[in-house]
């Protein structure tokens, strides 16, 4: 029994695959704090599709995926604000359009040539297989994403929180605004190696998601999400050695159980508090009344 | 199919609603209306007067209480199309691909077959509303196109094609230039005469003396309801704003020009009530008003 | 030269691609206005990403697939309406966090039961692969389908319009509400054999935002959305047979050109006139609006 449960761990590319998808997982997580309190969940989700035709081309051209993954995020985000800018169009229709035309952009060029780049891995991710040039890549933007976040939390905070009064306090709200652009499309590059792309958007908000509802302060929030992105990337790398391979459709998995336990158990914003407190109010009402 | 013959009445009787998160929005609030009535509700943002409409639309399912129009539950009512519904400028989506008679012609749906093709009944009861408020001939127009006196036009003539008994407004005169309020009020009044229940939800307390002839005062429950006259009194709305409002209060000293009674102004920084000892200072004797205040300065050009 | 350019219609398997294509176009242009209108283009997205649990539970239990998926489809809109509903979580946060769930739960169990489906035709289309029956399946559905949204148009542009006066007069926006959750989930999942989970989103949200931008009638919205959705499905299948590309990646392309067109040259609400109506203003001092009331 605990040789089965041990033997995952007698592999090199387990290993790495662990350790990576921890990796991915807090910074992901440290992010999502910042993205669900912006409401640009979906901003991630269309982003992560995006940089599909930057990861074909920089395969071909031979560059490193990541450089070319980044200019057709950063690409898509600002086609995306250009758009919404200039029209009467909702964000979300606009985030729509823009999105499935980059991907379709990108399906197109791997229809054209196909032996160069393995679709699935792009869009499923493939941590198991993952070569050393790219781990590399995948640690070097962890480690920047987290230095930034890390020096910069409080303004970006700020940004998310009261933009009019960033900018009244003489914080640069467009350089805010593209500091975490550029943050949200270097870590859809690097969760895109463990979960794919179409599931990028869950370790971008999951963990966020969660910690919002078990806490109602912002450092405690960061702390929750990042171990729970920590752990459940950890523990859903470990598991998907028995599940023949899906690592990414176990770590949100897990994630996604994480949300729903915190959804229904939060002790203030949970549902079953919830309807405790409504049940108090209602019975309450009568003697609030007699009081006054 | 309407009842224009039967007595109008609006019933509501111990209504408590509460958000979803269990928070309550208006506690066991009651009050009743007769037909041919203006009746103001008036209370701060955020003391339950938006519930209460949606609960008299049937927007909204009371956790306890009832709501009943003309002696019918809210439902039935509905279907029988006696209550139309004016809303607010913020809710509308003004670049919505419709055009005027498009949005006029909704107000018929309620009459009209499954497919909601027009008749002709349909085409000339739209227009006729159209042709009360003034705006035929903008009914090609799209509604983003109109000024914000226009707009309130519209949704008020969409009300009118509905033929609807009771009708509720959302705060008809924000963003309203005082020709389309003056023209609203005097509808309000014609529709009122024809026996109808007309509700206005406001904050804009200055005009209720002048158009209402009923008052619902609401803060998470109706605190007092009833004729201007007995229920718009210094001590309610004191209750219903609390320090909500800005207070003044001005000796004869300060007013002298004034037909020299104390005063007392309430204000949400919106047009300010003003209040004599004996009752608010009605605005609704304008020209009467004007009258004095020519006379007055007359008088002083003499001196 | 002729000949060569009539060459895709040789091949049955062509014609058939380029009619579930244009039927596939209408519905979804149809539905993408509303969708678009009510501000729920992410719906689409959210939706059909879901479907994949569906999908995968029904082929292992031998039940149809386009009954699983509508059920997942159906199921998602669903919980994210009570979550939101429920909890303070932003609703676009909620869609991200219901959908991917499903999604991952979908490939968790694929990974598990061993089929032989092909999971890159769920998610990328394969609609020159269509199999004898799909034919004739998609008509039936996507007819039904165009036809009821097509009857009850009236009443689905005034829920997202107006709710509150919907109610007024006596709908149920409640039914409203499901009808139009329902008539997605259905439309994606006759859209999925020919342009997969992800591209139909693009089927879902373009055509309606062209048409958006182009006229403020809604009537002529649903004729411009079906005409632009049926021209890109159909030349787009016409043009992959001679590049020899995926299908689905041309229709979606065109489609984004058009809506790209659409940016620049809409008579009203397009970067060109906004640009002169700038400088008009700049150069005359504007009129002072009649105020007739």
């Amino acid at each position: 029994m605990i040789e089965t449960l041990l033997t995952p761990l007698q592999y090199d590319y387990m290993l790495k695959a662990i350790f990576l998808s921890g990796v991915i997982g807090g910074v992901c997580a440290f992010l999502s704090c910042f993205i669900t309190l912006k409401g640009w969940s979906l901003m991630g989700d269309a982003l992560s599709h995006s940089v599909v035709p930057g990861v074909a081309v920089a395969y071909y051209a031979g560059w490193p995926f990541a450089a070319g993954a980044f200019v057709t995020g950063l690409l898509a985000a600002v086609g995306m604000g250009f758009v919404k800018a200039n029209t009467r169009l909702r964000e979300d229709a606009v985030i729509g359009v823009v999105f499935t035309a980059f991907f379709a952009l990108g399906l197109l060029l791997i229809s054209l040539y196909p032996s160069q780049v393995d679709l699935r891995s792009i869009v499923f991710g493939n941590i198991l297989g993952i070569s050393n040039p790219d781990i590399v890549q995948v640690l070097i933007i962890s480690g920047v994403t987290l230095l930034v976040l890390g020096f910069k939390w409080r303004d970006l905070l700020l940004f998310c929180f009261d933009p009019n009064q960033a900018r009244a306090l003489g914080l640069n709200t467009t350089v805010l605004h593209f500091t975490l652009l550029t943050l949200l499309s270097a870590t859809a590059v690097a969760a895109l190696q463990t979960v794919g792309a179409c599931l990028v958007v869950a370790m971008l908000v999951t963990p966020g998601a969660t910690a919002y509802l078990l806490t109602d302060r912002f450092g405690k929030m960061i702390g929750i999400a990042m171990s729970m992105g920590v752990g459940s990337s950890i523990v859903g790398a470990y598991v998907s050695y028995f599940f023949d391979g899906s690592t990414g459709g176990c770590i949100v998995t897990l994630q996604s159980a994480l949300f729903v336990a915190a959804l229904v158990f939060a002790p203030k914003h949970g549902l079953i508090g919830q309807r405790a407190r409504r049940r108090a109010a209602a019975l309450g009402a009568g003697a609030t009344e007699a009081a006054t | 199919m309407n009842p224009v013959s039967t007595e109008m009445s609006v019933c509501v009787s111990d209504v408590t609603a509460s958000y979803p998160n269990g928070n309550v929005a208006l506690r066991a609030a009651s009050f009743a209306l007769e037909g041919g009535a203006i009746c103001a509700l008036v209370g701060v943002n955020g003391s339950g007067k938006s519930t209460l409409f949606k609960a008299i639309m049937g927007l909204l399912k009371p956790t306890a209480g009832t709501v009943t129009i003309a002696g019918r539950p809210v439902k039935a009512a509905l279907k029988e199309n006696l209550v139309a519904y004016v809303p607010q400028s913020e809710e509308v989506d003004w670049s919505f691909p419709v055009s005027v008679w498009d949005v006029v012609l909704m107000g018929r749906y309620g009459y009209m077959n499954f497919m909601r093709t027009p008749r002709a009944e349909d085409r000339r009861i739209a227009e006729e509303s159209l042709v009360r408020v003034g705006m035929l001939e903008f009914r090609e127009r799209q509604i983003g196109e109109l000024s914000g006196g226009q707009r309130k036009r519209v949704f008020l003539a969409r009300a009118l094609a509905q033929r609807g008994r009771v009708i509720l407004l959302d705060e008809p005169f924000t963003g309203v230039d005082v020709n389309t309020e003056t023209a609203i009020i005097a509808l309000l009044r014609e529709l009122r005469a024809a026996g109808h229940i007309i509700l206005v939800s406001t904050h804009n307390l200055g005009s209720v003396p002048e158009f209402c002839d009923h008052v619902v005062l609401i803060n998470r429950t109706v605190l007092a309801a009833g004729p201007i006259a007995e229920v718009f009194t210094e001590e309610n709305l004191q209750r219903t704003f609390g320090g909500a409002l800005r207070h003044f209060r001005f000796d004869e000293s300060t007013v002298q020009n004034h037909d020299g009674r104390a005063v007392t102004l309430l204000t949400d920084d919106e047009r300010p009530l003003v209040f004599g000892k004996g009752g608010h200072v009605e605005y609704s004797k304008r020209a009467e008003h004007a009258e004095i205040l020519k006379k007055r300065t007359e008088r002083e050009g003499d001196d | 030269m002729i000949t060569t350019l009539l060459e895709p219609f040789q091949f049955p398997f062509m014609v058939d691609a380029m009619i579930v294509g244009i039927a596939v176009g209408a519905v979804c242009s149809v539905l993408s206005c509303y969708l678009v209108l009510k501000g729920w283009s992410l719906m689409g997205d959210a939706i059909s990403h879901a479907v994949l649990p569906g999908i995968v539970i029904a082929h292992a239990i031998g039940l149809p697939l386009a009954l699983g998926a509508f059920a997942s489809g159906l199921f998602c809109a669903v919980a994210t309406g009570y979550i939101k509903a429920n909890s303070r979580v932003k609703e676009d946060t909620v869609m991200g966090v219901v959908f991917t769930g499903l999604f991952a739960f979908g490939l968790v169990i694929f990974t598990k039961v061993k089929s032989d489906l092909h999971l890159d035709h769920i998610l990328f289309g394969n609609i020159l692969g269509l199999a004898p029956g799909d034919l004739r399946d998609t008509l039936i559905v996507a007819g039904f389908t165009l036809g009821v949204i097509l009857f009850l148009r009236r009443d689905l542009l005034l829920y997202c319009f107006d709710p509150g006066h919907a109610r007024t007069i006596g709908l149920s926006t409640a039914f409203l509400h499901y009808l139009l959750l329902s008539f997605l989930a259905v439309t994606i999942v006759v859209s999925l054999k020919a342009v997969g989970i992800i591209l139909v989103i693009a089927m879902l949200v373009t055509p309606g935002c062209i048409a958006y931008l182009l006229t403020d009638r809604f009537n002529l919205m649903l004729l411009i959305a079906a005409a632009s959705a049926m021209g890109s499905s159909f030349f787009g299948v016409y043009l992959s047979f001679f590049i020899n590309a995926s299908t689905g990646a041309c229709i979606v392309l065109l489609q984004a050109a058009v809506f790209l067109a659409a940016l620049v040259f809409a008579p009203k609400h397009g970067l060109w006139a906004a640009r002169r109506q700038r400088r008009l203003v700049s150069t005359e001092t504007p009129a002072k609006e009649r105020g007739s009331f």
